[in-house]
């Protein structure tokens, strides 16, 4: 530097007061920006209905349930349940002989709503179809449908408290950590391969419930 | 001695002299306007077409976004408003709504045209390339105005846009949740999408305008594809096996 003409000196100084500037002002802008890339959602438990309003089922005929997890933003954070009642007794969730299960209405080939048919599910945007237990069975959906845990609460109130992405094969459904439609659960393979292409970002959870058979037809 | 009526002509010219000492803005608008081209033909309007389908969704878009309230719990009703109550609004957002379409028909033809008549080549390479960055972001404008609606239409299209980015391998998560502000849908996508909408996205196109016309400015307009006249073979100089190959030939 000390070699540097004044006019060299000036021009190195105009840059780095310019990389400055440009710094200041855009490493926070771009971390505004991208600060939603990290954010985790989180399920709020959410009351369904009433145990009555379900158990008049019979035959493949799941009762659509509407809920709001957040009040102050039912425009946004407002959904969907499948409720179907199986006709057995157990008030376990994750029991092969549970009570109801409850689906989700977003199709897993790109999110939109399906709706119940009497062979299963159907999806109108792009022709995704389920059979009774979620698994797909046509179309372009790239797994089965994800499913809602759930509780009974007062005795009589059905609640969902936690969201699941499922994967039914070898006779069993298989739950995963939420992704997002499109996104496969598990690939042939080591099980970190789907991990790392595409992140279950969606969702933060405790431990993953095992492998439950399908009821028996 | 009478003053002179001032003539209108002179008084013109000189408030054009005026500015031309000042800033030199009449010669830069003369030499943009009064430049030479080689023949063209309809086919090289598309460009200008596109200049003004831009400047009408400009114009409308500004007039939309001074009624328009980017909320979840408001949006749809002061679309309802623009549309049923406010005068000529109905009409503005209508311009809005087809000049959108319109302008991804001409950005079509344009880049047919530019694409069919080989005048993305050298040395217009940089005009082809800042073209396409604008047709991405016009891209990007019907994405993000779709959802802007906020009807059932509009929100289950975008949910459907934003799932087709997630399922991009490593990033597409992360993609669709930058396009969220979230990992779901929630109350801030829609004023994301409206920035997104009305600002960054037209300022970057605003200034790819500039540095595209300044282009086709300076390099001149690609005259209609041609090929030359055939040239007359050249005589070959006769070699030592041209003649065996043809005995060959003749022999069969």
């Amino acid at each position: 530097m000390a070699d540097a003409t004044r006019g060299e000196f000036l021009s190195l100084t105009t840059v780095g007061l310019g990389a400055m500037i440009g710094g200041v002002i855009g490493v926070p802008a771009t971390a505004y920006l991208l600060a939603p890339v990290t954010k985790e959602a989180t399920f709020e438990p959410v009351f369904l209905g009433k145990l009555d309003a379900f158990t008049a089922e019979s035959g493949f005929k799941p009762t659509a349930a509407t809920y709001v997890e957040d009040p102050l933003q039912p425009a946004t954070s407002s959904g969907l349940a499948f409720v179907h009642y199986t006709g057995k007794k157990n008030t376990d969730w994750h029991a092969e002989d549970a009570m109801f299960v409850v689906f989700s209405n977003r199709c897993m080939h790109l999110g939109c709503p399906i709706a119940a048919t009497s062979l299963g599910f159907a999806c109108p945007c792009h022709g995704g179809q389920y059979d009774t237990n979620g698994a797909r069975t046509a179309g372009p959906p790239i797994r089965s449908l994800d499913r809602f845990q759930w509780e009974i609460r007062n005795d009589s109130e059905l609640w969902i408290t936690q969201r699941w992405s499922t994967d039914i094969y070898g006779g069993e459904v298989h739950y995963y950590p939420v992704k997002m439609p499109g996104q496969p659960t598990h690939t042939p393979g080591p099980s970190w391969i789907p991990n790392v292409l595409y992140p279950h970002v969606t969702y933060t959870y405790g431990t993953i419930p095992g492998p439950v058979p399908l009821p028996k037809a | 001695m009478p003053i002179p009526a001032p003539d209108p002509k002179q008084m013109a010219l000189q408030t054009e002299d005026w500015i031309e000492y000042r800033s030199g803005f009449p010669t830069l608008v003369r030499k943009f306007l009064f430049r030479k081209v080689p023949p063209t033909g309809w086919m090289h309007t598309l460009g200008s077409s596109l200049l003004t389908v831009f400047i009408l969704q400009a114009t409308t878009g500004m007039l939309l976004a001074m009624t328009y309230d980017p909320s979840p719990n408001g949006a749809y009703q002061s679309i309802r408003y623009i549309t049923d109550v406010q005068t000529l609004g109905w009409l503005l957002r209508g311009m809005h709504k087809w000049g959108a379409s319109m302008m991804v028909i001409l950005l079509f033809l344009h880049m047919g045209r530019v694409f069919f008549y080989g005048a993305y080549k050298y040395p217009r390479e940089l005009t082809w390339l800042t073209g396409s960055l604008i047709f991405i972001l016009t891209m990007m404008m019907g994405l993000t105005g779709y959802l802007l609606v906020w009807d059932e239409r509009a929100y289950w299209a975008s949910v459907v846009a934003v799932n087709i980015n997630g399922t991009a391998p490593v990033l597409g998560p992360f993609i669709s949740k930058f396009l969220l502000a979230g990992p779901v849908f929630g109350a801030q996508t829609i004023s994301r999408f409206y920035a997104l909408h009305m600002l960054m996205i037209p300022g970057a196109i605003i200034a790819l305008i500039f540095v595209h016309m300044w282009l086709v400015v300076k390099l001149g307009v690609t005259p209609w594809p041609s090929r030359p006249l055939p040239e007359p073979e050249p005589q070959l100089a006769p070699t030592a096996h041209a003649p065996r190959m043809r005995e060959t030939v003749a022999g069969e």
